[in-house]
């Protein structure tokens, strides 16, 4: 009867953490790195369905080891992921230098 | 201008992250969830392991640059029907996220089903929410090491097998497996390994939904496909305000209270920490877990379900909700018309190709019987999973032929066949320049053909 009484409480609220934020460093390299990786992932698919790494280096431009496919693979996609994030990190710098500016043109 | 705030201004677009701890929780919806979890990993481990025509059934070969998918083999050339494919995976998230907001969130995400894992892992070892919670701000005692230190152990274990059978997509996975048991792993398949690996363990043992949070670009602009039809998960404000603590058996309605009792399950089961009472958030996955909390509590007040459900921006209003609407019939139709069009598209396909190369140390031959002789490079690709023969043929100029040594040509399954093609036109018809037709139809299936242009020259 007395359980009746007392409010309802699924279970016994523990206090909450103290805060762990991400850095604004670890933030920075997420929004740069992931969609530059989702990018790097679509232009490999394209880039290696047309072009064939065991076929690069007719006139021995790459160096050799360049030319197995697995290794063309890996360099390709991480150059373009290199590349993607240059332009990621552009952007995000941009819009970040930006903003401030426009802020106060509004006040 | 002033520097602290020029210095403030960046930090200001992200709120500082507070570690969750969401509290387990049974109900329907976490069932549902169970069940997706295990269908897809299923689907995930366990595809590349079934053989099919005695090779892998789900194989990317990328070292051999050929894709399996059960019966069918797809080469560079069929490159098209991914492009397909990306669309249609596309257009089905439109569409299901008009019809069900982010049904692909809760369920399906490879980020949530990875996570949901992780976590029922980390539960399992280190204990129910608020054990987790007094571990994490107690000493580092023995036990705390063991059971931190188990926890990644499992983790990681179950990280490395996702990331080997990741690269067992790509290459063959019984090679792969044998050569992780004799450490003869080639560097590159190592590498993929380890890196997947770390990708799985940082993604759904650390970052969780602060991926979903700051990362995904799903997450962002979903709401521009959603609609006041669109399925969410919500708090019905008219049914539950004013919240507020009471007995089971109080009068509440005399106390002028709603029917949330403000008990906070909803937001302690929340994976991404949010109050699902303060409206549709974007950090909502779509888990329904708070739907289950507050399932459970209601019945504990005997109170009707449902406070918080799945509805629409309609039906929280009191209207009814209409699924077939004009937006999903576009995407509906459009979704139906690729789908019908990939397959029947796949099933017509001609199963052979056929590359022309000029060959380059002579632009043409004078022959002594007075005909002119170009030669040619042909790669017979016989995509097919049977052996078939091939004949060859030239069109496009009076007198035309072609000779190639052989009249029929064996090409194995999967197999690219090079020949030198000496083609030969009477000097009277070869002055010039040509387009011609080189043809390649296979003798033991008819409409087993193809054909390419190449250039013909002569004096």
């Amino acid at each position: 009867m007395r359980t009746d009484e007392q409010p309802v409480e699924p279970e016994a609220l523990e206090e909450e953490p103290q805060r762990v934020a991400w850095s604004q460093l670890a933030q920075d390299m997420a929004v740069t790195l992931w969609p530059s990786f989702l990018a790097a992932s679509v232009a490999t698919m394209f880039f290696f369905a047309f072009f064939d790494p065991s076929l690069f280096g007719e006139g021995a431009v790459p160096p050799r080891w360049l030319t197995h496919r697995m290794a063309g693979y890996a360099v390709g996609f991480f150059f373009f992921w290199a590349i993607c994030t240059l332009s990621s990190a552009l952007t995000l710098y941009l819009v970040r230098t930006a903003a401030p500016s426009r802020k106060r043109s509004l006040r | 201008m002033n520097a602290p705030a020029a210095q403030d201004a960046p930090t200001s677009f992200y709120e500082a992250h507070k570690k969750i701890y969401p509290r387990e929780i049974g109900g329907r919806f976490q069932r549902l969830r169970n069940l997706a979890v295990w269908v897809l990993l299923g689907l995930y481990y366990l595809l590349p392991w079934i053989p099919w025509d005695g090779r892998q059934s789900v194989l990317f070969d990328l070292p051999a640059r050929k894709f399996y998918v059960f019966g069918l083999v797809f080469w560079p050339q069929d490159f098209f029907y991914l492009t397909w494919l990306l669309i249609i995976l596309g257009l089905s998230l439109f569409f299901f996220t008009a019809l069900a907001g982010r049904l692909w969130c809760g369920y399906a995400c490879p980020q949530t089903v990875w996570t949901d894992v992780f976590m029922s892992i980390e539960r399992r070892i280190e204990g129910d929410r608020n054990r987790r919670l007094k571990l994490d701000r107690g000493p580092w005692t023995g036990e705390k090491i063991l059971r931190k230190g188990s926890k990644h152990v499992a983790w990681l274990l179950l990280a490395l097998w996702t990331g080997f059978t990741f690269v067992g997509f790509f290459t063959p996975i019984q090679e792969l497996a044998t050569k992780v048991i004799g450490l003869s792993m080639g560097p590159w398949e190592t590498f993929w390994v380890l890196f997947y690996s770390l990708a799985t363990w940082g993604n759904a043992g650390f970052m969780r939904e602060q991926v979903c949070k700051y990362m995904c670009p799903y997450a962002r602009f979903q709401s521009a496909m959603f609609d006041r039809d669109t399925l969410i998960i919500a708090y019905d404000t008219g049914r539950g305000e004013p919240r507020g603590a009471r007995a089971r058996t109080a009068d509440y309605r005399a106390r002028g209270l709603g029917e949330c009792i403000d008990c906070k399950a909803c937001v302690q089961v929340c994976p991404t920490g949010i109050d699902i009472r303060e409206g549709l958030q974007y950090e909502c996955i779509a888990c329904a877990a708070c739907i289950d909390a507050c399932d459970a509590v209601m019945d504990k007040m005997s109170y009707p379900r449902g406070l918080v459900r799945y509805t629409s921006q309609k039906g929280l209003e009191g209207g009814g909700s209409h699924v077939v609407r004009p937006r999903m019939i576009v995407y509906g139709g459009l979704l139906a018309a690729l789908v019908v069009g990939f397959f029947v598209s796949i099933s017509l396909r001609t199963p052979v190709g056929l590359d022309v190369m000029r060959d380059r140390n002579a632009l043409y031959r004078k022959l002594p019987d007075g005909t002119i002789e170009n030669v040619y490079l042909l790669r017979i690709l016989n995509k097919d999973t049977a052996p078939h023969r091939y004949v060859l043929a030239a069109a496009g100029l009076p007198g035309i032929e072609i000779d190639t040594g052989i009249a029929e040509h064996r090409v194995g399954p999967g197999e690219v066949y090079s020949v030198a093609a000496r083609v030969r036109v009477p000097a009277a018809t070869a002055g010039g320049s040509h387009e011609i037709a080189i043809e390649v139809a296979s003798s033991d299936a008819p409409g087993l053909k193809a054909s390419r242009v190449a250039r013909f020259l002569g004096p």
